[in-house]
């Protein structure tokens, strides 16, 4: 049984590693932006960054590497990497259009035809099963490690709320390189720094419901996976509509687009509290 | 389970990161032939043979794994063991489809590890990946929902045989429906084609492509199952 002070240390080496290597984004930021070659060996390893800490911890604190949920599990939780694939496709979709149709605004959305919105499902369905695995260097750290770190520390909730947070400050570097680069303001920087803390905190509830029920980080993979994609697919069906170029949003329909996310972290902080009340507790 | 993946792993390792490798070939074939090709647009057409390449390389690789199991014996057994020869056939489905994960993302790493450095001399190159890589790996995909069944129903020779067999009959049968256009095929094939990739419904014909590609694996699962213990009555005859 591992104590509460081995977990702990365990995390406390995790979290060090996996935000030395966001710091590397800060750090070289110079050379980087001279050289393509250079930024795209950065960015490669700071998105793999989570999964190397969590296995350059265990390695370090003669951890074993055998709970890395790296099986499959689909006989029977078919249904929940169906929903891994459903639901972010479907809260990206609600984030983008319901602020815009909430502003009246539903002429934007010409490029939403069926032939469209089919041919975007089916490709992204497509990508999920063969190009989705390149998530795994952040799902195999943030859910397969530091979640069974936190939970004995910090409860569900307090895992829930604690790993939204750490995994959202993770990327802060992203977040303020533009501003750092010259690009745009502090303001907007941290604006987009605070968004993607809240829309993650409420999106990694989801995640972390899916690989407690599946014992797997894959469904966590592919959600993860759907989550960046349809939000790319979703801008370019908003490109084809007929936006003006000076659109803009009225002030209050904005903070629409966390509702989504919001009511799903919800819903599944109920499920997961739920499901912990049903588990029987052991001595 | 875990045994059985273990059991492939022992057994396939070396074809298994040999997908890295395949992964790694157009990059390497570009650098070493980086005197010939002058220009970016150059570039792009030697990239599309380059990764057809990688993909062929691939392909036979992804088949080997196949290989060695084709025993009466290992099939007796195997049938007998707790996950019986489902287990089985499905961990070689699993490992098969993983292989070409691994390709497709070794092959996505190094693509763009060139666009960069290509970047870095001034040549604006567009990834593979985006363009005709994708649609690759799922041709690949449903060539080996074809190849697995034939390998687990007559054994690895007579297989390749028989598929080959079935093959061209097929391009026959094609070839003969076109050249004498019986129930005026040349027209329907034509004006389907015409219809299917038009410029809007490209993006839904390729998304449709991976869709069939996705279901025909898993049917080909579900034949497999079937065919295989009539396929170990014939092994080692």
């Amino acid at each position: 049984m591992t104590s509460k002070k081995d977990c702990a240390k365990r995390l406390g080496i995790y979290l060090l590693i996996a935000f030395a290597f966001g710091a590397l984004l800060i750090v070289l930021r110079k050379p980087m932006e001279s050289s393509q070659t250079v930024s795209f060996i950065v960015a490669e390893l700071f998105c793999a960054s989570p999964a190397i800490a969590s296995l350059i911890t265990r390695a370090v604190t003669r951890e074993e590497f055998r709970d890395m949920k790296l099986h499959l599990n689909l006989t029977g939780n078919l249904r929940y990497y169906l929903l891994a694939f459903a639901l972010p496709c479907i809260g990206v979709a609600a984030m983008y259009l319901v602020p815009v149709t909430a502003a009246g605004h539903s002429s934007w959305l010409s490029g939403f035809t069926l032939t469209n919105v089919l041919a975007c499902v089916m490709i992204l369905a497509g990508q999920a099963a063969l190009v989705s695995v390149g998530l795994l260097g952040e799902e195999l750290g943030w859910r397969g490690y530091m979640n069974q770190k936190m939970q004995p520390l910090f409860g569900t909730a307090g895992t829930c709320l604690i790993g939204g947070i750490v995994w959202g400050a993770w990327h802060f570097p992203i977040d303020i390189a533009n501003y750092l680069a010259g690009s745009g303001t502090l303001r907007y920087s941290l604006e987009t720094a605070f968004g993607r803390l809240a829309l993650l905190t409420c999106f990694g509830v989801f995640l972390m419901w899916l690989t407690q029920k599946t014992g797997s980080v894959f469904p966590a993979v592919v959600a993860h996976f759907i989550y960046n994609a349809s939000q790319n697919a979703v801008m370019m069906l908003l490109e084809q509509g007929n936006i003006p170029e000076d659109a803009d949003l009225e002030g209050f329909t904005g903070t629409f687009e966390y509702v989504p996310f919001l009511i799903m972290g919800a819903v599944f902080m109920v499920l997961l509290l739920r499901d912990k009340k049903k588990t029987p507790e052991t001595a | 389970m875990t045994g059985l993946v273990y059991k492939e792993w022992k057994q396939n390792r070396f074809f298994i990161l040999m997908m890295i490798a395949c992964g790694l070939l157009p990059f390497v074939m570009i650098l070493y032939n980086r005197e010939i090709v002058t220009n970016p647009e150059e570039m792009s057409n030697f990239r599309i043979i380059c990764t057809v390449i990688a993909f062929l390389a691939a392909g036979c690789i992804q088949t080997m794994v196949l290989q060695g199991d084709d025993r009466k014996i290992w099939g007796y057994w195997i049938t007998a063991a707790p996950d019986g020869y489902c287990g089985f056939i499905r961990v070689k489905y699993e490992m098969v489809f993983a292989m070409i994960v691994l390709f497709v993302t070794s092959l996505r790493m190094f693509d763009e590890l060139f666009c960069a450095a290509a970047a870095d001399k001034g040549w604006e190159l567009t990834s593979s990946m985006s363009t005709f890589a994708i649609p690759l790996a799922f041709l690949q995909v449903l060539l080996r929902a074809t190849d697995i069944p034939f390998t687990l129903r007559y054994g690895n020779k007579k297989g390749g045989i028989i598929k080959l067999i079935y093959c061209i009959l097929f391009v026959i049968i094609i070839s003969v429906l076109v050249l004498t256009n019986a129930g005026n095929i040349d027209v329907i094939l034509f004006e389907t084609g015409e219809k299917l990739f038009t410029e809007d419904n490209l993006t839904l014909a390729l998304g449709i492509l991976c869709v069939i590609a996705l279901a025909a694996y898993y049917i080909s699962y579900r034949i497999s199952c079937r065919v295989y213990l009539k396929g170990v009555e014939q092994y080692d005859k």
